[in-house]
């Protein structure tokens, strides 16, 4: 049974990495900004999911007291109706879902209006500091997620039997993964792909040609952290728990380091190569974890198991930069309906 | 009809007068040209033009409006664009790209690109100019070659082709011929001719009078931010001004 439980992690990583990375593709491989606080956004999600739904739902259950407390007796409540009637689990998931896109959308935008107009080192700077300060603000204030000792989130799947409910939510994010690459592969293969192309190969001439540089680079975030913060709902749903702590811990690099890799790996401007990117990260990792105490010892390493997947990653990040920079599928001119006519 | 007009334009950078106090008209319909050594102040001035500057005072005047410090993108919407004085390729980006990226598209928008019936129709227009202009650059077999793998003098068309694209009406060119074979050059300024000819009015920052002057209608010449001499070609060139502080040093 242990190698279903593998798989079935694979999967889990796998889904969400998909979406996360073709977000940050969407930013970073598409339009050239080096979102360094890409975990803001997923961090977002589980605070939309934790924080913000919590409360909704406590005031209208009329539960009382802090989020803390409230959010056990608003998860117990919830799992119980959502048990009797599956049809609220569908509809509470889906207004999650709409409002991590929306709410992780509008952080997304304010977050690079300071910055914008920057060139990209401080651009990157700055997103990096901006997202650190708002994770460090979760961690320390209990009132947004329960600081240290974290919220309760309900299971909206509650219907479905225990033993299948790790594989009903994996499916979940795979599902959603694909819809999000099919939606922002035809979002890119575009104009406005195009348009994006060009205000990362040259700010000063897409000015020249009308554009507004500033504008373009919120929309196009505003796009990126809202399909992030989705995945920063998904992952709540797997772990039924908000855990600030872990933002601190984790966050920048499963959420920032991990997906620039998976970028890099995949190849930057090119979705199907993030998608392979997200696949092999997954399951190297999955797999490292998996005998990380079995290769430590085998090969007499001097470290500590615990770190040889983060070890091995930052070694990898540093080969592809230096052998294959433009990634296994490099990015592909965008081919229109008309421009493939032409070209037969 | 002047298109163009620049009063008493003047740019500092700190203490450097950049510009200082500048008076250019262009009329429509001709070639305008600026010369003037290194530093004269002739980049600025287009930068000050198309808005990659803040004048620090006068004024520009575009067919009677004035467009003085506006941002760039809505100086392109009055129907002005400009080149680059090194060519400013979208390295990755075809030929073919390169041309599609200068006129705003339907599509372009985060959500309008999604529905491609809304853009289609457009993009096919688009993608039929681009291969006329191509065409009439004589570059059209380069389409689909990404833009960082052509020389020096393509890489100079392409600029033109992305400025031709806009149907603009007044182009401004930072040294268009520079580095460019002299066959190639006198094929690109009869283009600009035959395109000057249909109506694109066009003012140009250029060094090598040798080939660019029979092409062009009037003159400015410039040094420390001042214009000191303007008139004809031929006139130009014998302004004893202008070959004590420019012309002297080759003649």
């Amino acid at each position: 049974m242990e190698i279903w439980s593998l798989i079935t992690n694979i999967l889990l990583w796998f889904g969400l990495y998909v979406i996360v990375s073709l977000s940050l593709n969407v930013e970073y491989g598409y339009c050239g900004i080096p979102n360094f606080g890409k975990a803001l956004s997923v961090i977002v999600g589980a605070v939309v999911a934790g924080g913000l739904m919590t409360r909704i739902l406590m005031v209208a259950m009329g539960v009382h007291g802090d989020i803390i407390t409230g959010s056990s007796a608003v998860s117990g409540e919830v799992t119980t109706l959502v048990k009797s009637n599956p049809l609220y689990g569908i509809v509470l998931f889906l207004v999650y879902i709409i409002l991590a896109l929306i709410i992780g959308a509008v952080v997304g935008a304010v977050f690079i209006l300071p910055s914008a107009r920057l060139k990209e080192d401080y651009l990157a700077i700055t997103l990096l500091a901006i997202a650190e300060t708002f994770t460090m603000v979760c961690y320390y204030n209990p009132v947004i997620v329960g600081s240290y000792y974290g919220v309760s989130v309900p299971n909206l799947f509650a219907f479905i039997p225990a033993s299948v409910r790790y594989q009903t939510i994996v499916g979940i994010i795979l599902i959603t993964a694909f819809v999000v690459y099919i939606v922002l592969e035809r979002i890119v293969e575009s104009p406005y792909g195009r348009l994006l192309r060009g205000v990362r190969e040259n700010e000063d001439v897409m000015k020249a040609y009308g554009r507004n540089v500033m504008n373009i680079r919120i929309k196009t975030m505003a796009l990126g952290s809202g399909i992030a913060a989705i995945a920063g709902v998904l992952l709540t749903f797997y772990t039924l728990r908000v855990q600030p702590d872990s933002f601190m811990n984790y966050g920048r690099t499963f959420w920032t380091f991990f997906p620039f890799l998976i970028i890099l790996l995949g190849g930057a401007g090119n979705n199907r190569g993030v998608v392979l990117g997200s696949l092999i990260f997954a399951t190297l990792w999955e797999l490292v974890d998996f005998y990380k105490d079995n290769i430590v010892s085998a090969l007499h390493l001097p470290v500590e198991a615990v770190w040889l997947e983060y070890i091995l990653f930052g070694v990898l990040m540093l080969l592809i930069l230096f052998y294959k920079p433009e990634g296994l599928i490099p990015e592909k001119p965008i081919v229109t309906e008309p421009i493939k006519r032409k070209k037969s | 009809m002047i298109v163009l007009e620049t009063q008493n334009l003047s740019k500092f950078f700190d203490g450097l007068r950049a510009l200082d106090g500048v008076n250019v008209k262009v009329k429509k319909k001709t070639i305008t040209l600026i010369i003037g050594p290194n530093g004269s102040g002739k980049s600025t001035l287009i930068n000050v033009i198309s808005g990659f500057y803040k004048a620090t005072s006068g004024r520009v005047i575009f067919e009677g409006e004035d467009i003085t410090n506006k941002p760039p993108y809505e100086i392109y919407e009055l129907g002005i664009v400009r080149t680059f004085q090194t060519p400013q390729p979208l390295k990755k980006l075809t030929v073919l790209e390169n041309l599609l990226i200068a006129e705003r598209h339907v599509g372009e928008g985060v959500l309008s690109a999604l529905r491609h019936s809304k853009w289609l129709k457009h993009e096919e227009e688009l993608v039929e100019k681009a291969f006329k202009i191509l065409e009439f650059l004589k570059i059209d077999h380069l389409w689909d070659r990404e833009s960082y793998k052509l020389s020096g003098g393509q890489l100079k068309l392409v600029e033109i082709g992305r400025a031709l694209m806009t149907n603009p009406k007044l182009i401004i060119m930072d040294e268009p011929i520079a580095g460019v074979a002299p066959a190639l050059a006198h094929d690109i300024l009869s283009r600009l001719t035959e395109l000057k000819e249909r109506g694109v009015t066009f003012l140009i920052v250029e060094h090598r009078l040798d080939i660019i002057l029979k092409y062009v209608d009037y003159v400015y010449a410039m040094a420390n931010g001042k214009v000191i001499a303007e008139g004809l070609g031929e006139e130009i060139v014998k302004n004893p001004k202008v070959i004590e502080v420019y012309l002297g040093a080759t003649h």
